[in-house]
């Protein structure tokens, strides 16, 4: 096993080159990024958010609510309205567990065919209609995987402009084991090149943005 | 061209079915890409920005594999290193078993492709589940993949819809691609959460955190890497990024480039193992780097081609690719990309026709997001077969005539003067459909009946006159 890492390393042989000149030489590439990215989010980065995960491409549908407190009304609405049972799967994260659900049965375990589920995304990306999610005790990876429909909440003032701004606040943090970057419910074009929803993900993607602060 | 080759290629072109298949998967690829691209003002300095993003990280790639290991194994990751097929086949082998592996679930990767990893796992008598719907799909057909984004490309719906009617438990009607997709996933559903020991291979290992990235649409790849006890990654060298934010740059590329997205819907970085305190996720990580032919393409003159992205539009736009389908190219990678990857991984004496089996259009380069100048890459071989004798004794006798000929100007006019009207012997209106030693090319296509006068007649006479 060294011997393959010492037999790599021996054929690649690239001149060795200070580490400090390598990270200039690194750096000044991204410094060309901001010239040369797709304009596409304008000055309320909320709003592009919105508007383009629930725009044709990403498809999701979304509600905006004043508060937290309203999030558990948003979502009786949308039960409702595609006729589902009014039991959902509440990830396990003090902001939603605190939520008075009323006349929801929320239950914190996933099952692996959980019909509906509510997450709370730690932020999101505007250029790319992106929900982030960074797993952790309060934040199971699997969450936005095994539900058909996955309900998310996201904070207005926790919407990013940039892919850039969502790794320039990565490195500030301990990493998790995963960053999830979830962009629209999942799909497939396996079949002939046709797209088709909730391939092995969730079928639908429904996006609820807090405006106030929490 | 080699009988192999050209017996492939017979049989693609025979299959009607084929054609459609491929003509509907990359007919929309395409005009999605073109959309997407068209979206973008900024495209072609995007494009020579990942191109020098992966120029600088293959000039100092010891550098970002010694800081990308370091990290990975800070993060609790364990590191494993493969100089070739066999060894990473074993080495992924041997962590199955210790992790006492019954069951696999596999999330889609070329590299694993590459390696043999399906027929390892088969000859260790460990269940390999495909959870990628193309992978599902190639596995229950017992079939490779056929691109390298849409690996399951070369079937129709109606092909897909027999399998699945076949083999799934729970299949229903199947009546259209909506409901093959729902039998699939209730197929897969079990799987994900039984299997022992999950694998993935990698878009980008980020070389500043360790970490390793994913993009799938589907949601197969989370679902592979998290309930297992192991998740198991394996990866090309050439996958560095320096940072995250150079990650950023390449995803931006690589699926305007795929599908005409503009992210893929599941976009992950994996760290380390589960965190404590964590609720999901795998108790191990293992990342097995495999080189594989790729320090020698750094040294071959084909550093450049260690930049591919894996996005197929190369494949896609491809006008041979497009008339054969990805099984007739006999290697792991079809198409442009494949031509001069799979000379690396299985030998130019075999496979030296693929970069024949090229018109030199120059449509892969134009639209490959890291500008890899693959008919350059191809001439390439087609020189080093030249050289190294690879060629068969009449290719080489004609070529030897030719230049003979073509040294010696009143050799070379003496014998034109005498094929031309040797040729118009044979056309009709214009046209030569048929003639002695020109079956090759008039079996398909017509030739074009040759000007009255050679050219040097005529510009004589017109001197002459003038
Ligand atoms: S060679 Fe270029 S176009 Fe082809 S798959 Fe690689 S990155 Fe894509």
């Amino acid at each position: 096993m060294t011997d393959a890492r010492s037999a790599i390393f021996a054929a690649i042989a690239t001149p060795s080159r200070p580490p400090a000149d390598i990270a200039r030489a690194a750096s000044a590439l991204l410094a060309r990024v901001p010239a040369l990215r797709p304009d596409r989010v304008g000055d309320d980065v909320a709003a592009a958010f919105f508007a383009r995960v629930t725009g044709p491409a990403i498809g999701a549908s979304g509600a905006k609510v004043a508060s937290l407190s309203d999030v558990p009304g948003a979502v009786g609405a949308y039960l409702a309205a595609h006729d589902l049972a009014a039991r959902v799967a509440v990830q396990p994260h003090p902001a939603l567990l605190d939520l008075p659900w009323r006349d929801i049965v929320a239950h914190r375990d996933i099952a692996v065919d959980e019909p509906v589920a509510i997450g709370i995304a730690d932020y999101a990306v505007a250029e790319t209609g992106s929900l982030v999610f960074r797993s952790g005790a309060h934040t199971p990876t699997l969450f936005a995987f095994l539900p058909l429909h996955h309900i998310v909440v996201v904070r207005a003032d926790g919407v990013m402009a940039w892919l850039e701004d969502c790794a320039a606040a990565e490195s500030r943090l301990p990493a998790p084991r995963n960053l999830n970057l979830v962009t629209g419910a999942s799909g497939t074009t396996d079949i002939e090149g046709a797209l088709v929803r909730g391939a092995h993900g969730p079928g639908y993607l429904h996006v609820i943005l807090v405006q106030s602060p929490l | 061209m080699s009988t192999a080759f050209t017996a492939r290629v017979d049989a693609a072109l025979a299959d009607r079915t084929l054609k459609i298949a491929i003509d509907r998967t990359t007919g929309t690829a395409r005009s999605k890409r073109a959309a997407a691209v068209a979206a973008w003002p900024h495209f072609q300095q995007a494009r020579a920005l990942g191109r020098d993003i992966k120029a600088h990280v293959t000039a100092n790639l010891a550098h970002y594999l010694a800081e990308f290991e370091r990290n990975a194994i800070a993060s609790g990751a364990q590191v494993h290193w493969a100089r070739n097929a066999e060894e990473a086949c074993e080495i992924v082998i041997g962590l199955c078993r210790q992790a006492g592996a019954r069951s696999v679930t596999r999330a889609k990767s070329m590299l694993g492709e590459e390696i043999g990893l399906p027929h390892a796992l088969a000859e260790a008598g460990i269940e390999r589940v495909e959870t990628d719907l193309a992978e599902h799909i190639v596995q229950l057909a017992g079939d490779t993949p056929s691109h390298i984004v849409w690996p399951a490309l070369h079937k129709t719906r109606e092909q897909v819809g027999e399998l699945f009617r076949a083999n799934h438990a729970d299949p229903g009607a199947l009546a259209s691609v909506e409901a093959m997709v729902g039998s699939a996933r209730r197929q897969l559903r079990a799987k994900f959460m039984a299997a022992d020991v999950g694998i993935s291979g990698a878009n980008f290992l980020i070389a500043d955190t360790g970490a390793i990235c994913t993009v799938t649409n589907e949601g197969n790849a989370e679902l592979t890497t998290t309930p297992p006890r192991v998740h198991i990654v394996t990866a090309g060298i050439e996958k560095l990024v320096p940072s995250l934010s150079h990650a950023m740059s390449l995803l931006r590329l690589l699926v305007r480039s795929a599908t005409g997205a503009e992210l893929t819907q599941y976009t992950t970085f994996h760290c380390g193992p589960k965190r404590a305190g964590d609720a999901d996720g795998p108790q191990a990580f293992h990342i097995v780097l495999v080189d594989n032919g790729r320090s020698k393409m750094l040294t071959d003159g084909l550093a450049e081609m260690l930049s591919c992205l894996r996005c197929g539009a190369c494949l896609n736009h491809c006008v041979v690719y497009r008339h054969i389908g990805g099984h007739a190219y006999g290697g792991t990678y079809p198409g442009p990309m494949g031509s001069v990857l799979t000379p690396v991984l299985d030998g130019l004496e075999t496979s030296n026709d693929l970069p024949k089996a090229c018109t030199l259009n120059g449509q892969c380069q134009e639209v490959c997001p890291v500008m890899i100048p693959l008919p350059t890459l191809l001439r390439g071989w087609r020189d080093r077969s030249w050289r190294e004798g690879l060629e068969p004794a009449t290719v080489r006798g004609a070529v030897w005539a030719w230049r003979l000929m073509v040294m010696r100007p009143g050799l070379y006019r003496l014998a034109t003067r005498i094929a031309v009207p040797m040729m118009r012997l044979f056309a009709r209106r214009g046209w030569i459909a048929a003639m002695p030693l020109a079956g090759g090319w008039t079996r398909h296509r017509d030739f074009p009946a040759p000007a009255r006068q050679t050219f040097m007649d005529q510009i004589r006479q017109q001197r002459g006159q003038s």
